[in-house]
């Protein structure tokens, strides 16, 4: 990976404390504009838009309890199948991926969950266009790819804060890829359990479709990154924290 | 007639593992030194190419030290200074500006943005003034926006894909609950504007509740001008700072400064080991070739003579070692610009290894010289062989 988000973060942190305690007020709007540049390098960094954890040390830890340390990899669908896996998908969530950020080369970020080292699940993100911003979506699954967390880390919306209530939340624990599966992306009708999950902002109608249609993508991808028999679960060149 | 580089090539080849292992030493020195002038010099072109592209040198803000605001913003507040946005008139009058344009910078606090919540930034511009001191903006998507007053906003590359943005989609500014229709995104400079939401200056001003104020006018400098001169004329203004881009460079040279001494210090020291490593193998071959270099006096040879060959040996050992070492520099300037990007917390876009022709004879001849320097003792002492005591001798 070209950067890592938390080492830049990290670096620039320690760098705006060094400007913060050494620099004299006299030269403070250099300091100013110079830190405008680190946060340009820094937007930068974020590239072809992958979806990761703002603070996965802290993150992770509150979306699986249980966890005493988390192992990061990065797969994509053209290095993992190329054209092939996209359409296996786009077949699979029965929608095409569309737009110039939803793309075969975005890089997904899979955390493997550990307690002490036995592995115990995943926490993936992705990345939905929402009604007026990015949408980010994250769930924490068990090793039979069952929902335990639901998260919408980032949202633009009016509604945002009843779409990103806990209750809200809860209403997908349990649900898996079968369940998903009853769900039609393009339509937004579903049957089951998914039919069940209950919009708690009727006026953001668009956006509710959008978290669903992330999850279910969100789904689909782990269990082709992951799950299926012939998924290759853990990236050697992974980071173990 | 066999010539004295002749005599020095095939001496060197007698021993070809030592010496393929001083030219790898010199080598990697020259590889190191290289690099390490290349990058100082890349480095600053592209910071003075991204500060250029900034469009101004000189920026007005409100009395009042933005870097408080910067520290606001990133805590999720606001805080920024305003001014009346009559004083572009009065800049304007002056006789060293070329150009001016004004900004109305707002940050606006988005608890929907991650666990503790985020800072949306946004941009009010003239689009007509802000585009003549940037011409260089280019879009992926879209161009500007099409009414001075309207609801639309021009995204930057980072902050479109943030946002899953394209051309005809939606925005809402937080807080405000206002919509904008994208009309335009930028493709990518590397700069702060591609983190940047800019929406028309008449309409920032409206949403947030700043009529007829702005943080910040961009001054583009008539070319010649005294620029120091002209920052204290701008003092005269009231309640006013001036931020030169020059001062925001040398701020940020001194940032990286540590970097660049780290460098240089490992630099240092690589090339001491390769002085090293050229006296022990010279001399070594000296006290091998004890009873031939004495034998070579006897038949006519004078110290000069011997001290040349000597020294030959050590400027050829030098010579290969620079070109491999340039030539390895070269070719690996793109991944030594790689790695430097992921050290430094701040790398400006562009190349940061920048390797050119005067470098290039600057480094042969820094190495040639030291090279010499590391001769010069063991082609001395070569040079003062007794003949009868090295023919005596058992050595060799």
């Amino acid at each position: 990976m070209p950067w890592k988000k938390r080492e830049m973060r990290a670096f620039s942190r320690k760098l705006i404390h060094f400007e913060f305690c050494n620099l004299q007020s006299a030269i403070c709007i250099e300091t100013f504009w110079a830190l405008l540049l680190v946060l340009a390098g820094y937007a930068a960094a974020w590239g072809a838009v992958g979806c990761d954890l703002n603070d996965p040390d802290r993150d992770v830890t509150r979306l699986f309890p249980q966890s005493t340390g988390y192992k990061t990899n990065y797969v994509s669908i053209d290095r993992k199948g190329g054209e092939p896996l996209l359409v296996k998908i786009e077949t699979r969530l029965g929608d095409k991926f569309h737009g110039i950020y939803e793309t075969i080369d975005v890089p997904y970020t899979i955390y493997e969950i550990f307690d002490n080292k036995k592995k115990i699940g995943y926490i993936h993100g992705v990345n939905q266009k929402g009604q007026f911003g990015g949408i980010q979506v994250f769930v924490s699954l068990d090793l039979e790819g069952r929902i335990k967390a639901f998260y919408i880390q980032k949202m633009t919306s009016k509604y945002a804060g009843k779409l990103r209530d806990a209750n809200f939340g809860r209403q997908f624990l349990g649900l898996t890829l079968k369940d998903f599966e009853l769900y039609d992306v393009a339509s937004g009708k579903a049957s089951g359990r998914v039919d069940a999950i209950k919009n708690p902002a009727p006026e953001a109608e668009a956006d509710f479709r959008a978290a669903l249609r992330a999850t279910k993508k969100n789904l689909v991808l782990m269990d082709e990154f992951v799950y299926l028999p012939q998924a290759v679960s853990s990236n050697p060149g992974g980071t173990q924290k | 007639m066999i010539t004295k580089f002749q005599v020095a090539y095939k001496n060197l080849l007698r021993k070809r593992v030592r010496s393929l292992l001083t030219l790898i030493g010199i080598a990697l020195s020259a590889w190191v030194l290289v690099s390490l002038l290349g990058f100082n010099q890349g480095y600053e072109t592209s910071l003075n190419k991204d500060i250029d592209n900034m469009g101004f040198q000189l920026m007005i803000m409100a009395k009042g030290c933005p870097y408080e605001a910067a520290t606001m913003m990133l805590k999720g507040g606001t805080g920024l200074k305003y001014m009346k946005e009559s004083i572009m008139d009065d800049v304007a009058k002056e006789p060293e500006v070329e150009k001016t344009t004004p900004i109305l910078m707002a940050a606006v606090f988005d608890p929907n943005k991650g666990e503790s919540g985020g800072v949306a930034g946004y941009f009010g511009i003239e689009p007509k003034s802000f585009i003549e001191m940037k011409p260089f903006l280019k879009f992926r998507q879209g161009g500007w926006f099409t009414e001075e007053n309207g609801y639309e906003a021009v995204m930057g590359y980072e902050a479109a894909e943030l946002e899953q943005r394209e051309v005809g989609d939606m925005i809402l500014i937080p807080e405000k609950n206002v919509q904008f229709k994208v009309v335009g995104i930028l493709s990518r400079t590397g700069t702060q504007d591609d983190g940047t939401i800019f929406v028309p200056l008449k309409t920032a001003q409206k949403v947030f509740g700043k009529p007829d104020e702005i943080t910040t006018l961009g001054i583009k400098v008539k070319k010649g001008i005294d620029s120091t001169r002209f920052e204290d004329k701008m003092y005269q203004l009231p309640d006013v700072q001036v931020v030169s881009l020059a001062q925001v460079k040398q701020t940020i040279m001194q940032l990286i400064s540590t970097a660049k001494v780290m460098v240089l210090s490992i630099a240092l020291i690589a090339i001491l080991i390769a002085m090293v490593g050229v006296i022990n193998t010279i001399l070594m071959s000296v006290h091998e070739r004890f009873q031939e270099i004495g034998i070579l006096k006897t038949i006519g040879a004078m110290p000069g003579d011997i001290f040349k060959l000597i020294w030959i040996e050590t400027l050829m050992l030098c010579a290969i070692g620079g070109v491999l070492g340039i030539g390895l520099a070269l070719i690996l300037s793109k991944v030594t610009g790689v790695v430097i990007r992921y050290l430094l917390p701040y790398s400006p876009s562009g190349g940061l290894v920048l390797i050119d022709l005067k470098l290039i004879l600057f480094t042969l001849a820094a190495v040639l010289c030291i090279g010499l320097l590391s001769g010069l003792y063991p082609a001395w002492k070569a040079g003062r062989i007794r003949p009868l005591e090295a023919i005596r001798s058992e050595i060799g």
